[in-house]
């Protein structure tokens, strides 16, 4: 017999989610919905057809991870942690995902006296089964005495929407791969800003440099982390400062007689180059600094 | 590790201290978020809308106030503790951000937007390689 329940369909429609009753038991009845005949809840799991993998995007991938929602073991499948939305399939094309701007927080968690396996956790705004009643804060403890109960009791459980929260612990097998999965969880999360909370000037005007866009040119990025030329510049003592000067002079007044480099641009002033590979280059051109002071 | 994206910080050898994106940097220094960023390094307490509180060392906080925090104590609604290694808090759910009372906050605030302004800066200045600098400079 199906038992459905339209508001959870609604809800696994749109958030594309799995709900699991109170026990593990299933029959499988169509291709696309299951019944979970379990104790006193009777609730269906809904599989979506279009729901599958995300090919592109995936900023990790983690093969052998148990997912475990609420208390509820899921089952063992794969995680995929792409650009657009956190995934978790089982292998038999069942699975749930969730969108970042649903997730308050993730974290490490390798404290196994709070919870017996190193995992990723992650919490989610809001229930992801109205008929899951489990509470918004399970105790880790409660979920080792009782893996496979939802609730732990619904007293004085808020109402408020706000307030409700799912539990996910996604268990890799390999705990190594923690660090990874929660890196790519926090790189994702940051390409979903809150859309509710803009400034109203977030563009500024001006020439910067830009540090994305001069790695993705040539894969390195010159970040001022240290001092370089024109940093070390503010940094000068006043002796250092004339030395620089006496120095761009000298180089200003060989340098702009003749200057042939291939791969470099030559439209700029001279002075203004500081970069010791163009002395050197330089250099080879016989005469240019016989008056100068220079070691090669 | 990942690339780098929007994140300012990598998990690699540590963290960098100039943030990558030119939206994040003009977000940044025209909001508060510039003091959260100077945290960095400093252990602090987080609480949550959904009346939680995390206390943890500061790796990381970017434009979007998104904080991640390590060796962390998670107390949740209840009071009941748990132990994190690492943190990532979305900035949505953010209610407040302790600073530590040793945190001198206009020097804070001072020198981030320094930071920020040394990067911004640093092409105009000439710096950055030149053969790489782009044509329309």
């Amino acid at each position: 017999m199906l038992h459905t329940n339209g508001r959870d369909d609604v809800l696994a429609a749109r958030h594309g989610l799995v709900h699991l009753g109170e026990e593990a038991g299933f029959s499988a009845r169509s291709l696309s919905t299951l019944q979970l005949s379990a104790g006193p809840q009777t609730v269906t799991m809904v599989l979506l057809k279009n729901l599958h993998p995300p090919t592109e995007g995936v900023r990790h991938e983690q093969a052998e991870t148990t997912a475990v929602m609420d208390g509820q073991r899921l089952g063992c499948g794969t995680l995929y942690v792409a650009e657009t939305r956190l995934s978790w399939f089982d292998g038999s094309g069942m699975g749930f995902c969730l969108e970042y701007p649903t997730i308050s927080l993730h974290a490490i968690s390798r404290d196994v006296s709070a919870y017996p396996q190193e995992h990723l956790y992650v919490m989610v705004n809001g229930k992801l089964s109205d008929e899951n009643e489990a509470e918004m804060a399970e105790k880790p403890a409660d979920e080792e005495e009782e893996e496979d109960d939802s609730s732990s009791g619904g007293g004085d459980d808020d109402d408020d929407e706000e307030g409700r929260i799912t539990e996910i612990r996604f268990v890799p097998s390999d705990k190594a791969a923690l660090e990874s999965m929660f890196s790519a969880m926090c790189e994702c999360q940051a390409l979903h800003p809150d859309p509710e909370d803009e400034d109203s000037d977030n563009d500024f005007e001006g020439e910067e440099y830009d540090v994305e866009e001069a790695e993705a040119e040539h894969g390195h990025a010159d970040i001022p982390t240290f001092y370089t030329c024109d940093e070390g510049l503010s940094s000068l003592t006043q002796e250092g400062q004339a030395t620089l000067e006496r120095l761009e002079g000298m180089l200003a007044q060989s340098v702009a007689q003749q200057y042939h480099m291939a791969g470099v641009r030559t439209e700029e002033s001279k002075p203004e180059f500081e970069d010791g590979m163009e002395v050197d280059a330089a250099a080879m051109e016989a005469g240019q600094f016989e008056d100068a002071d220079v070691d090669h | 590790m990942e690339s780098e994206g929007a994140e300012s910080t990598s998990s690699g050898p540590g963290p960098v201290e100039v943030v990558n994106s030119i939206r994040e940097r003009t977000i940044a220094e025209n909001s508060m978020v510039v003091l959260l960023q100077g945290l960095q390094g400093e252990v602090t307490t987080v609480d949550l809308r959904n009346e939680s509180t995390a206390r943890g060392r500061v790796v990381n906080v970017d434009a979007f106030m998104n904080v991640r925090l390590e060796d962390v104590l998670y107390r949740d609604r209840r009071g009941q503790v748990t132990r994190l290694q690492d943190l990532f808090i979305t900035g949505r759910n953010i209610r407040y951000v302790h600073i530590p009372d040793h945190v001198d906050i206009m020097k804070t605030i001072q020198s981030q937007l320094a930071k920020i302004h040394r990067v911004r800066n640093f092409a105009s200045l000439g710096g950055g390689r030149k053969e790489y600098a782009k044509k329309t400079k």
